[in-house]
Protein backbone atom coordinates (compact mmCIF):
# COMPACT_ATOMS: atom_id res chain seq x y z
CA UNK A 1 0.00 0.00 0.00
CA UNK A 2 2.79 2.42 0.60
CA UNK A 3 3.88 1.87 -2.43
CA UNK A 4 1.05 2.77 -3.92
CA UNK A 5 1.15 5.89 -2.22
CA UNK A 6 4.34 6.96 -3.15
CA UNK A 7 3.72 6.24 -6.64
CA UNK A 8 0.49 8.39 -6.89
CA UNK A 9 2.64 11.47 -5.32
CA UNK A 10 5.45 10.16 -7.69
CA UNK A 11 2.88 10.94 -10.54
CA UNK A 12 1.59 13.99 -8.93
CA UNK A 13 5.31 14.97 -8.71
CA UNK A 14 4.89 14.45 -13.11
CA UNK A 15 2.06 16.23 -13.44
CA UNK A 16 3.19 19.18 -11.52
CA UNK A 17 6.14 19.60 -12.92
CA UNK A 18 4.84 19.77 -16.36
CA UNK A 19 2.42 22.64 -14.96
CA UNK A 20 5.16 24.23 -13.84
CA UNK A 21 6.61 24.14 -17.36
CA UNK A 22 3.62 25.61 -18.66
CA UNK A 23 3.53 28.52 -16.31
CA UNK A 24 6.84 29.21 -17.33
CA UNK A 25 5.42 29.97 -20.99
CA UNK A 26 2.49 31.51 -19.77
CA UNK A 27 4.94 33.70 -17.73
CA UNK A 28 6.57 35.13 -20.86
CA UNK A 29 3.44 35.94 -22.50
CA UNK A 30 2.22 37.69 -19.21
CA UNK A 31 5.68 39.35 -19.17
CA UNK A 32 4.40 40.97 -22.50
CA UNK A 33 0.71 41.27 -21.53
CA UNK A 34 1.37 43.11 -17.96
CA UNK A 35 3.99 45.33 -20.42
CA UNK A 36 1.60 46.18 -23.04
CA UNK A 37 -1.72 46.43 -21.29
CA UNK A 38 -3.21 49.61 -19.06
CA UNK A 39 -3.49 52.41 -22.68
CA UNK A 40 -6.03 54.88 -21.51
CA UNK A 41 -6.58 56.09 -24.74
CA UNK A 42 -6.04 56.30 -28.36
CA UNK A 43 -2.39 58.60 -29.07
CA UNK A 44 -2.00 61.21 -31.38
CA UNK A 45 0.30 59.56 -33.16
CA UNK A 46 0.37 58.31 -36.62
CA UNK A 47 3.02 55.55 -37.36
CA UNK A 48 3.43 57.40 -40.89
CA UNK A 49 4.58 60.68 -39.01
CA UNK A 50 7.01 58.63 -36.69
CA UNK A 51 8.35 57.12 -40.13
CA UNK A 52 9.05 60.09 -41.79
CA UNK A 53 10.83 61.67 -38.67
CA UNK A 54 13.02 59.03 -38.77
CA UNK A 55 14.19 59.74 -42.58
CA UNK A 56 14.24 63.36 -41.78
CA UNK A 57 16.65 63.36 -38.90
CA UNK A 58 19.06 61.53 -41.10
CA UNK A 59 18.85 64.93 -43.26
CA UNK A 60 18.49 67.16 -40.59
CA UNK A 61 21.60 66.10 -38.46
CA UNK A 62 23.51 64.15 -41.06
CA UNK A 63 26.80 62.57 -40.46
CA UNK A 64 28.03 59.04 -39.14
CA UNK A 65 26.01 59.15 -36.06
CA UNK A 66 22.90 61.45 -34.30
CA UNK A 67 23.17 62.42 -31.46
CA UNK A 68 19.82 64.02 -31.19
CA UNK A 69 16.50 62.38 -29.92
CA UNK A 70 13.33 62.04 -31.94
CA UNK A 71 11.35 64.44 -31.85
CA UNK A 72 8.40 62.02 -30.72
CA UNK A 73 10.64 60.21 -28.60
CA UNK A 74 9.78 61.64 -25.40
CA UNK A 75 6.01 61.08 -26.38
CA UNK A 76 6.47 57.58 -27.32
CA UNK A 77 8.63 56.28 -23.94
CA UNK A 78 5.66 57.25 -21.98
CA UNK A 79 3.23 55.12 -23.35
CA UNK A 80 2.81 51.45 -23.20
CA UNK A 81 5.78 49.04 -24.45
CA UNK A 82 7.66 45.65 -24.42
CA UNK A 83 11.54 45.28 -26.03
CA UNK A 84 11.72 41.74 -27.89
CA UNK A 85 15.24 40.94 -29.70
CA UNK A 86 14.40 38.71 -33.07
CA UNK A 87 17.36 37.35 -34.92
CA UNK A 88 16.69 37.70 -38.46
CA UNK A 89 19.14 36.02 -41.60
CA UNK A 90 22.24 38.17 -41.48
CA UNK A 91 21.45 41.78 -43.71
CA UNK A 92 18.10 40.29 -44.41
CA UNK A 93 14.27 40.58 -43.23
CA UNK A 94 13.87 37.03 -43.09
CA UNK A 95 13.58 35.74 -39.63
CA UNK A 96 15.35 33.24 -37.73
CA UNK A 97 13.98 29.74 -37.00
CA UNK A 98 15.13 30.47 -33.56
CA UNK A 99 12.91 33.25 -32.97
CA UNK A 100 10.09 31.65 -34.41
CA UNK A 101 9.01 31.07 -30.63
CA UNK A 102 9.31 34.98 -29.58
CA UNK A 103 7.14 35.32 -32.81
CA UNK A 104 4.36 32.98 -31.37
CA UNK A 105 4.61 34.60 -27.67
CA UNK A 106 3.75 38.01 -28.88
CA UNK A 107 1.13 36.67 -30.99
CA UNK A 108 -0.43 34.90 -28.29
CA UNK A 109 -0.61 37.91 -26.12
CA UNK A 110 -1.89 40.02 -28.62
CA UNK A 111 -4.25 37.24 -28.98
CA UNK A 112 -5.91 37.52 -25.24
CA UNK A 113 -8.54 39.54 -24.02
CA UNK A 114 -6.63 41.66 -22.16
CA UNK A 115 -4.60 43.32 -25.11
CA UNK A 116 -7.34 42.75 -27.92
CA UNK A 117 -8.80 45.28 -29.82
CA UNK A 118 -5.71 47.70 -29.21
CA UNK A 119 -3.46 49.08 -31.75
CA UNK A 120 0.29 48.23 -31.49
CA UNK A 121 3.44 49.80 -33.40
CA UNK A 122 5.79 47.30 -34.34
CA UNK A 123 9.09 49.17 -34.44
CA UNK A 124 12.55 47.78 -35.89
CA UNK A 125 15.44 49.53 -34.55
CA UNK A 126 19.25 48.50 -35.52
CA UNK A 127 22.53 49.26 -33.82
CA UNK A 128 24.65 52.26 -35.24
CA UNK A 129 27.42 50.23 -37.16
CA UNK A 130 27.06 50.62 -40.94
CA UNK A 131 25.11 53.55 -42.67
CA UNK A 132 22.20 55.06 -41.35
CA UNK A 133 19.94 54.94 -44.46
CA UNK A 134 20.62 51.30 -44.78
CA UNK A 135 19.78 50.40 -41.40
CA UNK A 136 17.24 52.63 -41.24
CA UNK A 137 15.68 51.15 -44.71
CA UNK A 138 16.66 47.45 -43.48
CA UNK A 139 14.82 48.41 -40.04
CA UNK A 140 11.54 49.48 -42.08
CA UNK A 141 11.98 45.76 -44.26
CA UNK A 142 12.23 44.05 -40.47
CA UNK A 143 9.56 45.47 -38.59
CA UNK A 144 7.03 45.01 -42.04
CA UNK A 145 8.00 41.22 -41.50
CA UNK A 146 7.48 40.53 -38.18
CA UNK A 147 4.04 42.76 -38.23
CA UNK A 148 3.50 40.32 -41.68
CA UNK A 149 4.18 37.03 -39.95
CA UNK A 150 1.38 37.99 -37.39
CA UNK A 151 -1.23 39.55 -39.35
CA UNK A 152 -1.26 35.73 -41.53
CA UNK A 153 0.48 32.98 -40.30
CA UNK A 154 -0.79 34.06 -36.48
CA UNK A 155 -4.09 35.69 -36.73
CA UNK A 156 -3.77 38.98 -35.19
CA UNK A 157 -5.93 41.13 -36.58
CA UNK A 158 -5.05 43.58 -39.77
CA UNK A 159 -5.48 46.67 -38.36
CA UNK A 160 -4.53 46.30 -35.27
CA UNK A 161 -0.53 46.47 -35.91
CA UNK A 162 1.36 49.36 -38.12
CA UNK A 163 4.93 48.76 -38.57
CA UNK A 164 7.68 51.17 -38.53
CA UNK A 165 11.62 51.30 -38.82
CA UNK A 166 13.94 53.17 -37.41
CA UNK A 167 17.26 52.34 -38.10
CA UNK A 168 19.66 53.83 -35.69
CA UNK A 169 17.93 56.78 -35.12
CA UNK A 170 16.75 56.03 -31.65
CA UNK A 171 19.48 53.88 -30.03
CA UNK A 172 18.86 52.17 -26.40
CA UNK A 173 22.11 53.08 -25.34
CA UNK A 174 23.68 56.16 -27.10
CA UNK A 175 26.74 55.76 -25.54
CA UNK A 176 27.36 52.16 -26.90
CA UNK A 177 25.76 53.18 -30.51
CA UNK A 178 27.72 49.66 -31.82
CA UNK A 179 26.29 47.54 -29.09
CA UNK A 180 23.73 44.86 -30.01
CA UNK A 181 21.40 45.98 -26.78
CA UNK A 182 20.61 48.24 -29.72
CA UNK A 183 19.02 45.73 -31.85
CA UNK A 184 15.20 45.27 -30.69
CA UNK A 185 11.85 44.91 -31.71
CA UNK A 186 9.35 47.81 -29.68
CA UNK A 187 5.89 46.63 -29.25
CA UNK A 188 4.10 49.97 -28.06
CA UNK A 189 0.61 50.47 -27.61
CA UNK A 190 -1.00 53.27 -28.98
CA UNK A 191 -4.17 52.72 -26.86
CA UNK A 192 -7.93 51.70 -28.40
CA UNK B 1 -10.02 7.03 4.72
CA UNK B 2 -7.85 5.68 2.43
CA UNK B 3 -9.81 4.17 0.42
CA UNK B 4 -11.44 8.20 -0.06
CA UNK B 5 -8.27 9.33 -1.08
CA UNK B 6 -7.32 6.59 -3.52
CA UNK B 7 -11.27 7.44 -4.64
CA UNK B 8 -9.93 11.63 -4.86
CA UNK B 9 -7.00 10.90 -6.38
CA UNK B 10 -8.36 8.38 -9.17
CA UNK B 11 -10.83 11.27 -10.00
CA UNK B 12 -8.03 14.34 -9.68
CA UNK B 13 -6.35 11.85 -12.69
CA UNK B 14 -9.49 11.25 -14.91
CA UNK B 15 -9.90 14.88 -14.49
CA UNK B 16 -6.30 15.89 -15.74
CA UNK B 17 -6.33 13.32 -18.27
CA UNK B 18 -9.86 14.27 -19.79
CA UNK B 19 -8.49 17.76 -19.98
CA UNK B 20 -5.03 16.76 -21.77
CA UNK B 21 -6.97 15.33 -24.14
CA UNK B 22 -8.62 18.33 -25.27
CA UNK B 23 -6.34 20.44 -24.68
CA UNK B 24 -4.82 22.94 -27.69
CA UNK B 25 -1.02 25.09 -26.99
CA UNK B 26 -0.19 28.38 -27.67
CA UNK B 27 0.50 29.77 -30.84
CA UNK B 28 4.33 29.61 -29.39
CA UNK B 29 4.63 26.18 -28.14
CA UNK B 30 3.31 24.97 -31.71
CA UNK B 31 5.88 27.06 -34.28
CA UNK B 32 8.68 26.05 -31.77
CA UNK B 33 8.23 22.44 -32.66
CA UNK B 34 8.58 23.85 -35.96
CA UNK B 35 12.21 25.85 -35.11
CA UNK B 36 13.23 22.70 -33.84
CA UNK B 37 12.28 19.88 -36.02
CA UNK B 38 12.74 21.83 -39.43
CA UNK B 39 15.18 24.27 -38.56
CA UNK B 40 18.21 22.77 -40.93
CA UNK B 41 15.89 22.30 -43.46
CA UNK B 42 14.22 25.54 -43.68
CA UNK B 43 17.89 26.64 -43.67
CA UNK B 44 18.71 24.44 -46.35
CA UNK B 45 15.68 24.57 -48.76
CA UNK B 46 13.40 27.70 -47.37
CA UNK B 47 15.89 30.65 -48.17
CA UNK B 48 13.80 32.96 -49.46
CA UNK B 49 10.27 31.47 -47.66
CA UNK B 50 9.22 33.87 -45.16
CA UNK B 51 7.22 33.01 -42.09
CA UNK B 52 4.42 35.21 -43.20
CA UNK B 53 1.68 33.41 -44.99
CA UNK B 54 2.65 30.37 -43.98
CA UNK B 55 5.64 30.52 -46.34
CA UNK B 56 7.36 28.16 -44.39
CA UNK B 57 5.07 25.76 -43.96
CA UNK B 58 4.42 25.81 -48.22
CA UNK B 59 8.05 25.90 -48.57
CA UNK B 60 8.63 22.60 -46.20
CA UNK B 61 5.27 20.90 -48.14
CA UNK B 62 7.01 21.48 -51.27
CA UNK B 63 10.02 19.81 -50.46
CA UNK B 64 8.69 16.61 -48.43
CA UNK B 65 10.50 14.32 -50.37
CA UNK B 66 13.51 15.91 -48.92
CA UNK B 67 13.23 17.11 -45.63
CA UNK B 68 14.03 15.06 -42.27
CA UNK B 69 11.46 12.20 -41.50
CA UNK B 70 10.68 14.08 -38.09
CA UNK B 71 10.24 17.25 -39.86
CA UNK B 72 7.49 16.14 -42.51
CA UNK B 73 6.07 14.37 -39.36
CA UNK B 74 6.32 18.06 -37.16
CA UNK B 75 5.43 20.58 -39.92
CA UNK B 76 2.12 18.36 -40.18
CA UNK B 77 1.32 18.60 -36.55
CA UNK B 78 2.56 21.95 -36.04
CA UNK B 79 0.01 22.75 -39.32
CA UNK B 80 -3.05 21.07 -37.00
CA UNK B 81 -2.19 22.63 -33.87
CA UNK B 82 -2.42 26.12 -35.22
CA UNK B 83 -5.79 25.14 -36.97
CA UNK B 84 -6.88 24.08 -33.69
CA UNK B 85 -6.03 26.94 -31.79
CA UNK B 86 -8.17 29.08 -34.15
CA UNK B 87 -10.96 26.96 -34.07
CA UNK B 88 -11.16 27.08 -30.54
CA UNK B 89 -10.37 31.09 -30.57
CA UNK B 90 -13.29 31.15 -33.09
CA UNK B 91 -15.44 28.75 -31.01
CA UNK B 92 -15.75 30.74 -27.46
CA UNK B 93 -18.75 33.76 -28.89
CA UNK B 94 -20.47 30.41 -29.75
CA UNK B 95 -20.38 28.73 -26.80
CA UNK B 96 -20.09 31.32 -24.41
CA UNK B 97 -22.98 33.22 -25.74
CA UNK B 98 -25.41 32.58 -23.19
CA UNK B 99 -23.61 33.30 -20.12
CA UNK B 100 -22.11 35.74 -22.04
CA UNK B 101 -25.88 37.71 -21.82
CA UNK B 102 -26.78 36.15 -18.84
CA UNK B 103 -23.47 37.53 -16.90
CA UNK B 104 -22.30 40.40 -19.10
CA UNK B 105 -25.16 42.80 -20.55
CA UNK B 106 -24.45 45.85 -21.09
CA UNK B 107 -21.09 45.23 -21.73
CA UNK B 108 -19.87 47.12 -24.89
CA UNK B 109 -18.67 44.44 -27.61
CA UNK B 110 -15.49 44.54 -28.84
CA UNK B 111 -11.92 45.28 -28.04
CA UNK B 112 -12.24 41.98 -25.57
CA UNK B 113 -14.84 43.47 -23.02
CA UNK B 114 -16.78 40.57 -23.17
CA UNK B 115 -14.54 38.14 -22.71
CA UNK B 116 -13.05 40.11 -19.71
CA UNK B 117 -16.32 39.94 -17.81
CA UNK B 118 -16.72 36.43 -18.59
CA UNK B 119 -13.42 35.56 -17.23
CA UNK B 120 -14.02 37.51 -13.82
CA UNK B 121 -17.23 35.68 -13.85
CA UNK B 122 -15.58 32.48 -14.25
CA UNK B 123 -17.21 30.48 -11.08
CA UNK B 124 -20.59 30.87 -12.68
CA UNK B 125 -20.38 30.52 -16.36
CA UNK B 126 -20.22 27.40 -16.53
CA UNK B 127 -17.95 24.14 -17.58
CA UNK B 128 -18.62 24.54 -21.36
CA UNK B 129 -17.98 28.01 -21.41
CA UNK B 130 -14.64 27.45 -18.99
CA UNK B 131 -13.25 24.96 -21.36
CA UNK B 132 -13.66 27.27 -24.66
CA UNK B 133 -12.07 29.75 -22.67
CA UNK B 134 -9.19 27.62 -21.96
CA UNK B 135 -8.55 26.53 -25.08
CA UNK B 136 -8.42 29.72 -27.01
CA UNK B 137 -5.26 30.71 -24.84
CA UNK B 138 -7.80 33.52 -23.29
CA UNK B 139 -7.04 32.93 -19.74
Amino acid sequence: MNKLISLLIAGLAVVMSASLAMAQTSLSRNEIINSLQGAQAEVEISADMLQRQAFEHIKKYPGDNSSEALPLAAQLAKLRQFNVEITFDFDSARIRPESYETIGVIADALHTPYLMGQTFFVVGHTDAKGKREYNLELSIKRAAAVRNALVTTFGVPVGSLAAVGLGEEQLRDPANPDSEINRRVQLINVGF
Amino acid sequence: MLRLFIAATAALWLGLAGSAMAQTVGFADAIKILAASCGADIDKYCKSATLANNGIGQCLNENASKVSAQCNTDRVRVAALLEARFAAQAAVFQVCERPARQYCPGVKPGAGHVLKCLLKAERVVGDKCNTAIDLAGYR
